[in-house]
């Protein structure tokens, strides 16, 4: 008995600190060092901070160029199948484009009631000139892994990004910047399970948290009432509680899903954003 | 005969380069398959628990921490994450390799899959400690249980490789 227990702790000594000829480093050491790369990251020194903006930038720029294979794939899989989609594709496009047209004479109308009301109310509009300003980017590489969906930017502190930032891709709210190196950024998607952002319902004057659920398609609404039942084709705007983001940038939209459920959709689509604009929260221009 | 040296260096350096073109890459899902991305795996897992276990001399433990490194920035998580897991992975798999006298490919694909939870929990440990990142476990177990399903057709297509450039040497 003491004789296997003793020949387990030899064989566990043994491959934890005897190398083979061409191992530089042996296991324990390199555990250790993980280790203590896991602590050294969670501190707040700012070595670590720099030195981690340095490397980043570096795998990024490397990152992009490693990817381009896999973009390559996605990118004729795209092409493959809008060709054999086209003629549904035309037919739905037109009839959006009525859709639309419709909407831009009621959002005309709406505007024009709105501006005067307010002059009636004699209200100033509270949208600041200032934050308009959007920096455009250039997405260098798509990371959507189990754990964290975000995009990665070719922009960073350098071009005046800060930590916070809100992104939209073709005038849609995306995500916002969670991590700023000299060179690049990293984005963290709507769609991301940590993603919170407060919210407003269309027609109702409800508030809650919309959540990402790991899709597009999948988005959840938290700290709703009780009583409150989400209707289909309901848009989802930003409420600007907090002063994180303006209010009334739409977001998401309700639907019924194939388990004829009411469920929530992104309005963009975080997987078609190749140039986004980055600002500090503002409607994008 | 250039051919030949080129195709010897590539064999030599395959696991290598294949480990940091996956950790730049960070190939974690079929994402660029939207059909299959349910049949996400970790091929780092895959390919480290083999060359560990079979040619330990073609895959150095530095070069695993460094490619952990490299696919935690990658994806955003906390630096050394990755690193640690592997590093688990392979320290067991080095205990294994040192315990077994005949390897057979059954019983060390029935051995992986106590490994890569193993690995995978250590991974999720440091991740639900370490920052404040949420993710779905699910997709972890799924993960998990691919990269184990999927690895006989990698142990004989590494196998194929090795074989080659036994060969070629």
């Amino acid at each position: 008995m003491s004789d296997s227990r003793d020949d387990f702790i030899i064989a566990i000594r043994y491959a934890l600190l005897k190398k083979s000829t061409k191992q530089k480093f042996s296991l324990f050491f390199l555990i250790i060092l993980s280790i203590a790369t896991i602590t050294l990251d969670r501190s707040s020194l700012s070595v670590m901070s720099t030195s981690r903006a340095v490397l980043n930038d570096l795998i990024y720029q490397v990152a992009s160029i490693t990817s381009v294979p896999g973009k390559s794939i996605n990118y004729l899989a795209k092409v493959k199948k809008n060709y054999f989609s086209i003629y549904e594709q035309n037919k739905f496009l037109q009839d959006e484009v009525i859709k639309l047209k419709n909407n831009q004479f009621n959002n005309i109308f709406l505007r024009t009631e709105i501006d005067n009301l307010k002059k009636i109310l004699t209200l100033t509009d509270t949208r600041s000139l200032e934050g308009d300003i959007s920096i455009p980017a250039r997405i260098i590489l798509d990371q959507k892994s189990p754990y964290m969906q975000s995009l990665l930017a070719n922009k960073g502190t350098k071009n005046g990004i800060l930590k916070g930032m809100s992104v939209f891709s073709k005038n849609i709210l995306i995500g916002t910047v969670v991590e700023v190196n000299y060179m690049t950024s990293r984005i963290l998607l709507l769609t991301d399970l940590n993603s919170k952002i407060p919210v407003i319902i269309q027609n109702s004057d409800v508030n809650a948290i919309l959540s990402g659920g790991g899709s597009k398609n999948d988005f959840f609404l938290e700290y709703l009432p009780d009583e409150f039942n989400l209707e289909p084709d309901q848009v989802i705007f930003t409420s600007g509680k907090g002063g994180f983001l303006a209010a009334g940038i739409p977001v998401a939209q309700s639907y019924l899903n194939k388990k004829n459920e009411v469920a929530i959709k992104a309005l963009a689509d975080p997987d078609q954003a190749s140039i986004i604009f980055i600002n500090n929260g503002q409607l994008n221009k | 005969m250039t051919f030949y040296k080129i195709k010897d260096v590539i064999l030599s350096f395959f696991p290598l380069l294949l480990l940091y073109f996956l950790s730049f890459s960070s190939f974690e899902t079929l994402k660029e398959f939207s059909n299959l991305i349910i049949f996400s795996f970790n091929l780092q897992m895959i390919l480290i628990y083999f060359y560990v276990l079979k040619y330990p001399d073609m895959l150095g433990y530095g070069h695993i921490f460094i490619a952990g490194i490299i696919n935690d920035t990658a994806i955003g998580i906390p630096l050394g994450t990755s690193s640690l897991s592997y590093l688990i992975l392979s320290f067991i798999t080095t205990y294994i390799r040192n315990a077994t006298i005949r390897s057979k490919m059954t019983a060390e694909w029935v051995i992986f899959l106590p490994i890569v939870f193993l690995s995978n929990l250590i991974y999720f440990i440091v991740i639900n400690s370490f920052s404040n990142l949420s993710f779905y476990y699910v997709e972890l177990l799924r993960n998990s249980f691919f990269t184990f399903l999927f690895f006989p057709f990698f142990y004989y297509f590494f196998s194929f490789l090795s074989k080659l450039n036994k060969k070629e040497k």
